[in-house]
């Protein structure tokens, strides 16, 4: 468990409080009038100037000597906002977690606030001006969502119950997309997405920038040595680069330091090799996430 | 120790973009092709704004440091109008 557990998981794991899902959270914080101000124009987060800066070339920004260290910690600090008067714009407090599928099931089934759509995912629009149904929303941000004709697919259902969008996020996960879940502003969760490396904004910020804007997972993947046939297949579906098929060894290798714990690696097993196992198993990886 | 300056990747809006003859979301070549992903699309500012369904797109390169000038952006353009130097 993460300091997000400690902080708003009851006891348990954050995405597992039902607290956190509920309207009556999302009212008191009045959630609805950030989500439409974060919603209307979210493509422009990269573009705006916050505090005189824009993403735009971020990369050099933060290895600047002083003012690289400046812009960490203050993206850090608005990544992860629990303030009263947080920025929708800049999309202050919103942030993830990499979850495997099976919690994705039981959030869908049990947690998420209805209605629960499935919309246009925003990441691979901007940064691919691809349009795929993929991300699963819900309580009062689909109502948001649903007032954006881009956002909203055309000729299917995009409106789910829960046992259609367990079939969906199933669909997803099989083909190798990760699943994350979010606070969107923290405390409140209100979307599981599902992502691929680097199209997603959230795992390019972490991923090539090192900032928090996606937890690694409670877990990581475990191959079991006599089952695995060394024919390679969960490498290809690891979008972390976190296998590696050792021909030598005869053996898939896990290198612990890049798994995210998503669990997509399994599905491609055909030899049920592959486990997840708690992160804590391994003590170098406690409170490492 | 200064850091390494990024490539620099530029589009001329005059020819794609919200005053272009292309709508960049009826193209969209160089986001596809760029294996780093550096382009954004979003709606173009200055314009006027509509919250609901936004008319005006452009899009800008907003990754420079992971450019790796490959040139394919340029060559798929079909107005060429990106350019990228160091
Ligand atoms: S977080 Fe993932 S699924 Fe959601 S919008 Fe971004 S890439 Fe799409
Ligand atoms: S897919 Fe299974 S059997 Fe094949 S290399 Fe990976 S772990 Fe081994
Ligand atoms: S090795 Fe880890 S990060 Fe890679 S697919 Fe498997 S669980 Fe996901
Ligand atoms: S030169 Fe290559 S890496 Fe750079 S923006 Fe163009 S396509 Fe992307
Ligand atoms: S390839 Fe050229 S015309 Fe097409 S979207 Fe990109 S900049 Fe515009």
């Amino acid at each position: 468990m993460c300091d997000w557990c400690m902080k708003h998981g009851a006891g348990g794991k954050w995405y597992m409080n039902a607290k956190n899902y509920s309207n009556e959270l999302a009212e008191a914080m009045n959630a609805q009038e950030y989500l439409r101000e974060q919603w209307k124009a979210f493509e422009m987060v990269y573009i705006r100037r916050i505090m005189g800066i824009t993403s735009i070339d971020l990369g050099y920004k933060l290895q600047l000597p002083i003012i690289g260290r400046i812009l960490r910690w203050s993206a850090e600090r608005m990544i992860h906002s629990e303030g009263k008067h947080r920025n929708p714009v800049r999309a202050d407090g919103h942030f993830g977690q990499v979850i495997p599928l099976e919690e994705a099931k039981v959030i869908l089934g049990n947690l998420a606030a209805e209605p629960i759509i499935e919309n246009y995912c925003m990441c691979r629009w901007m940064q691919r001006g691809i349009k795929e149904a993929c991300c699963i929303n819900f309580g009062l941000l689909s109502g948001v969502i649903e007032k954006l004709p881009r956002f909203i697919p055309k000729d299917t259902k995009y409106r789910l119950d829960r046992d259609e969008a367990i079939a969906r996020i199933e669909e997803h996960n099989k083909k190798g997309y990760v699943a994350t879940v979010w606070f969107q502003p923290v405390p409140y969760i209100n979307a599981i997405c599902s992502c691929e490396n680097p199209e997603c904004g959230g795992l390019r910020l972490r991923n090539d920038f090192g900032l928090h804007t996606v937890y690694k997972g409670e877990y990581v993947a475990e191959v079991d040595p006599d089952r695995c046939q060394a024919c390679g297949t969960c490498v290809t579906k690891c979008q972390f680069g976190a296998l590696r098929l050792v021909h030598s060894l005869k053996r898939v290798i896990v290198d612990i330091n890049k798994c995210f714990g998503c669990g997509v690696c399994r599905h491609a097993c055909k030899y049920d090799a592959i486990n997840l196992v708690p992160r804590e198993n391994y003590p170098a990886l406690r409170g490492v996430y | 120790m200064f850091p390494k300056k990024s490539p620099k990747v530029t589009i001329d809006y005059t020819k794609c973009g919200e005053k272009g003859q292309m709508d960049p979301r009826d193209c969209a070549k160089c986001l596809r092709v760029c294996d780093p992903a550096i382009f954004i699309l979003h709606e173009s500012p200055n314009m006027p704004i509509d919250p609901v369904d936004p008319k005006y797109w452009r899009i800008t390169p907003v990754w420079l440091s992971l450019c790796n000038m490959c040139m394919k952006c340029v060559k798929v353009c079909p107005l060429g109008a990106i350019t990228v130097s160091r």
